[in-house]
């Protein structure tokens, strides 16, 4: 990521203790202006800490955020001017649309004109204008999710953090919020640190994405560098499905890893970097083995198999493959008219791109 | 077998009435009439040799213009206000406590706080007369340290600390009964939105809490102002109550005409406060500011 540019906000060496057992951290990243950063990881994985302390819901035990150049973690959460839209929204039960997002400039002590004239901006752009004097128990899931982000938005926080403000809207408003967090995001420009456990919406929402586990961060990268070239198993196994396959790093030529992965079983991956000794562990994504391929194209990794289990998945076959040389691949296919002559017992010619094998030093 | 049928609006309403039947008739009988029975006595004739002439009469009300009555019934509203005032600011922080605090320290808690109510009132009364006695304890360090001898007891302020000590428990449950149902992510969003802790208080806590604070405030308001046990061994003869006066009218003067004057006056006094405490928790439940 850009080193030049000054981040909009430092996390340094966070670490939070419960317990003498039971602690988090140590955790550093940085947000740049105006990116959009996931924080991603399984429960209990120390995301929502990590968020929480950000915006001064729990205390550090060692380590230390900067906003910008000051030092934040010091001060108390009602002075930090970073907004946050929860989990379940908390809006005000008491207070209506209206008040709800008018609730942080009266405080601030703002002249009512203009209070007027940002709430209504704030709810103009949120499309909820015409809602404004209802209460929060009148309003749908996906209103109440605007309300909470505008209400967090007007305040005009350098940082904006979201703490899996999808997670309890059903699959239908989920995908139709994420699209409307994308356009606002974009049109808004702030810089955003979104908490979540649901990769999709991290890989669709993000600039860059931190994998959290245990409480450390696993790799911290673009969408695409998390999904295709993950750093560790766990990575790979969180985003997305993948086959990790366990070999031997045999011969080395043209940037390209020859890997003994079973039986008589070789695999060509593409390398960059110091050439890896002894067993390494290789990731192949299933939707990246194809079985559907011509001979005569030129793709560097050929192998044949068995097709065992068929999973019907709607849009797409989830087919588990007996390759010969004793490996188990998962492959996913199409479930179009083509492949429903799939059965299990049939034999299937597959193949995938140097470049679609990622290697991981084990 | 007769097969289960679904009770119909009739059928829970018919069920209804069976089952408060029972209480609708003690509380008649051992309230509704014996009140109705006080309240025309209260304009019954004062008789020397009977309970009371049966000739009506406003001289029982008329007593009402005396200094002495103004008195006895300026004084106590006051105490009854004033204790309600006191566990008002007692009680808030308490709750709160209480509402967010572990389950087992929360138990602990509302253990402590509901001792005061599993003593006697004269029991706890001696307790507070070996606190303030003047050979109490309180004096007793007065003492040590040099200061004079405080007259403690038989003053308003004993009273007061009386029945706010006992009455605490009524003001603090309806409060932590209301402010645990504020989620304590609403607290976060209001001090994510710049309020500190008075403005959390002040913006959230307290008009979301707003009903608990009305019926606890009206049930202190109530008990207080029907006091009799607390005020007549703590503030002697010299903060006397409405309920001690009627006590004296009752069994020392044999004023029947009169204590029921007293009774009459004290049911509408608590009425007035029940009714406006009713009317404010309604308005704050529905209310809600104007943009």
């Amino acid at each position: 990521m850009p080193t030049d540019r000054v981040p909009d906000l430092r996390v340094e060496g966070l670490v939070k203790r419960y317990a003498p057992q039971v602690s988090i951290g140590p955790i550093s990243f940085e947000v740049y202006p105006g990116e959009y950063l996931s924080l991603l990881g399984p429960s209990g994985c120390g995301k929502t800490t990590t968020l929480r302390c950000i915006a001064g819901f729990e205390d550090l035990t060692e380590g230390a955020i900067y906003l910008s150049d000051v030092r934040l973690d010091r001060q108390p959460a009602h002075k930090r001017n970073v907004g946050l839209v929860f989990q379940n929204y908390a809006l005000f039960p008491h207070l209506d649309v209206y008040e709800n997002v008018a609730f942080g400039l009266r405080l601030a002590r703002i002249g009512r004109r203009e209070i007027e004239r940002k709430v209504r901006a704030m709810l103009e752009l949120v499309g909820l204008i015409d809602v404004s004097q209802r209460m929060p128990s009148q309003l749908s899931g996906g209103q109440q999710q605007r309300v909470a982000i505008a209400r967090a938005v007007v305040m005009e926080p350098r940082v904006i953090l979201f703490d899996e403000p999808l997670s309890n809207l059903d699959l239908k408003l989920r995908l139709q919020m994420r699209r409307e967090l994308r356009d606002l995001q974009r049109r808004l420009g702030k810089t955003t640190i979104y908490v979540t456990h649901d990769q999709t919406e991290a890989l669709a929402l993000s600039d860059r994405i931190a994998v959290l586990s245990h409480g450390q961060i696993e790799q911290i990268g673009t969408p695409r560098e998390i999904y295709e070239r993950p750093a560790s198993a766990f990575v790979a196994d969180f985003i997305g499905t993948a086959n990790l396959v366990k070999g031997v790093v045999i011969g080395t030529a043209n940037g390209r890893l020859t890997i003994e992965v079973g039986r008589g079983l070789r695999l060509i991956a593409d390398w960059q970097g110091a050439v890896p000794r002894g067993s390494v562990l290789l990731m192949l994504r299933p939707e990246r083995i194809r079985f559907d391929l011509p001979q005569a194209d030129a793709i560097e990794n050929r192998f044949s198999g068995t097709l065992g289990d068929i999973t019907y998945l709607g849009e797409d076959l989830s087919l588990a493959v007996h390759v010969d040389g004793g490996l188990e691949l998962m492959v996913t296919a199409k479930s179009d008219a083509r492949n429903r002559a799939l059965t299990p017992g049939a034999k299937l010619e597959l193949s995938a791109a140097s470049a679609d094998l990622h290697v991981l030093s084990s | 077998m007769t097969a289960i049928v679904q009770p119909d609006r009739r059928h829970i309403a018919l069920w209804g009435v069976a089952l408060a039947a029972p209480n609708a008739l003690y509380l008649t009988l051992v309230l509704l009439i014996p009140l109705g029975m006080v309240a025309t006595y209260s304009f019954f004739t004062y008789s020397t040799t009977g309970v009371a002439l049966p000739v009506l009469t406003i001289a029982n009300y008329a007593k009402l213009g005396d200094p002495y009555f103004l008195r006895l019934i300026g004084r106590t509203v006051g105490i009854a206000v004033k204790t309600t005032i006191i566990c008002i600011f007692l009680g808030y922080p308490l709750a709160y406590a209480l509402a967010r605090a572990r389950p087992t320290l929360a138990t602990l808690g509302f253990f402590l706080l509901l001792t005061p109510l599993m003593v006697s009132p004269v029991v706890r009364a001696i307790g507070w007369f070996v606190l303030l006695d003047r050979n109490g304890l309180v004096n007793s360090v007065l003492m040590y340290f040099g200061a004079d001898r405080q007259e403690l007891l038989f003053n308003e302020p004993a009273v007061l600390l009386g029945l706010s000590h006992l009455l605490l428990p009524f003001m603090v449950l309806p409060l932590v009964a209301s402010i645990e149902r504020i989620p304590p992510n609403v607290e976060e969003a209001a001090r994510n939105l710049g309020a500190g802790g008075l403005g959390v208080f002040r913006k959230v806590i307290l008009p979301l809490s707003l009903p608990g604070l009305v019926s606890g405030a009206v049930l202190v308001y109530v008990e207080a102002a029907s006091a009799f046990v607390l005020p007549a061994l703590l503030g002697g003869r010299f903060v006397r109550m409405i309920g001690n006066e009627v006590f004296d009218a009752l069994l020392v003067s044999y004023n029947i005409p009169q204590a029921s004057m007293l009774t009459v006056m004290l049911i509408v006094l608590t009425i007035g406060v029940l009714g406006t405490g009713l009317a404010l928790s309604r308005r704050g439940t529905v209310g809600r500011s104007a943009p």
